[in-house]
């Protein structure tokens, strides 16, 4: 109790549950952006169909990855262009 | 009939489905509703034991699957409580020996027998949990306030939303004290993580393994604070979603009372 009054009035020390909270959020946060290769494929596969009605792309040397960093993920395409489809 | 399935789940072992099935399954049947619990886990049965029941175990849920005897005949009727079965697991078996599909007929013949059929579910993700999931009306998950046991449970979370099943959570294992000294994770950061509806909070307690030693009810016994959680977890489930959750605290004197009051102390 005096403890606790204690640490209120400090405020600074934080506890072990704090720490556990704080952990679990971002392994969540982590766990639900993790993408299994087969539904990175399926996208991978959705997009150059998508691409391809504009642009002359190399299939072979098309990447799709996803970048992770501590803050946030993004999804990061990357592929030459032949040649722009006119129309 | 037209009764109701729910299984209890978790992702991680050992943080008590099948006390909380025993428990909760007995509870209903003492406010007078007919039960049945399930034992899941095929392959390594136990809810038989907890219950007391292992002497009478002739036929299992994969016999009945399989058509190899009736309902009637697999389901053990409890020694103290009447209203209470259970349909053990078979222990020869293995996961993979039923399907879902079965399972879901099995589900429908029982609801027709029973107001509750209580499904304990085996630990993981794989075939034991598709099985035990897969009649199921409805859903509780139980945690610890442990890390793993949440991310475990936040991950089942998900894979019941995706079948349409909006989980309902008990945190097992509260040891007050821990919490109160911030050692542990109180019951508000556990659902402020998983966001799902609360049913009940269960502390550590000695009567758990008291209970489990002789094959007892815990919820006969009066002394126990587990005993009572599952009981009034049980009532919530039973037509009474408000009564109020009590919150497991350590025992208080004036002072920490007087902090409580002021707010800060927990
Ligand atoms: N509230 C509790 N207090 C003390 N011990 C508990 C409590 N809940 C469960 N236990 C113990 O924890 C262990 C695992 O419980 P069990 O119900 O078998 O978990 P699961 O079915 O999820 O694997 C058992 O030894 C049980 O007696
Ligand atoms: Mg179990």
């Amino acid at each position: 109790m005096l403890n606790e009054l204690l640490k209120k009035w400090r405020g600074t020390k934080t506890t072990s549950s704090q720490a556990a909270k704080k952990r679990l959020k971002f392994a969540i946060v982590y766990d639900n952006l993790e993408v299994s290769d087969d539904i990175l494929d399926a996208l991978k596969g959705d997009i150059i169909e998508v691409i391809s009605r504009y642009f002359e792309i190399d299939t072979k040397s098309i990447s799709l990855d996803i970048d992770r960093s501590e803050e946030s993920s993004s999804l990061v395409l990357n592929t030459p262009i032949l040649s722009a489809i006119r129309r | 009939m037209d009764g109701k399935v729910i299984v209890i789940t978790s992702g991680k072992g050992g943080v008590g489905k099948t006390t909380a099935t025993a428990s909760i399954g007995a509870a209903l049947a003492k406010d007078g509703k007919k039960v049945v619990v399930v034992d899941m886990d095929i392959g390594l049965r136990n809810l038989d034991v907890v219950m007391g029941l292992e002497n009478r175990v002739v036929f299992n849920i994969v016999d009945v699957v399989r058509g190899k005897c009736r309902v009637s005949q697999a389901a053990i009727k409890d020694r103290k409580i009447d209203n209470l079965f259970l349909i053990p697991a078979s222990q020869s078996d293995n996961k993979n020996s039923v399907t879902p599909e079965e399972m879901v007929l099995v589900c429908k013949d029982l609801k027709n027998e029973f107001d509750f059929i209580l499904m304990d579910c085996p630990a993981g993700i794989e075939q034991g949990f598709e099985n035990a999931v897969a009649g199921a009306d409805e859903a509780v998950v139980i945690c610890t306030p442990e890390v793993s046991s949440i991310r475990d449970a936040d991950r089942i979370i998900g894979l019941l939303y995706a079948k349409k099943i909006t989980p309902k959570l008990i945190v097992n294992r509260i040891i007050p004290a821990m919490v109160e000294k911030g050692d542990m994770l109180s019951h508000e950061d556990v659902v402020d993580v998983l966001s799902i509806e609360l049913i009940g909070l269960v502390e550590m307690d000695d009567q758990v393994i008291v209970a489990t030693n002789t094959g007892s009810s815990l919820v006969m016994n009066k002394e126990s604070k587990a005993g009572m959680a599952f009981t009034r977890i049980a009532m919530r489930l039973n037509g009474q979603p408000g009564l109020p959750i009590e919150i497991p605290r350590t025992q208080v004197g004036l002072f920490k009372k007087l902090g409580r009051r002021i707010g800060i102390s927990r």
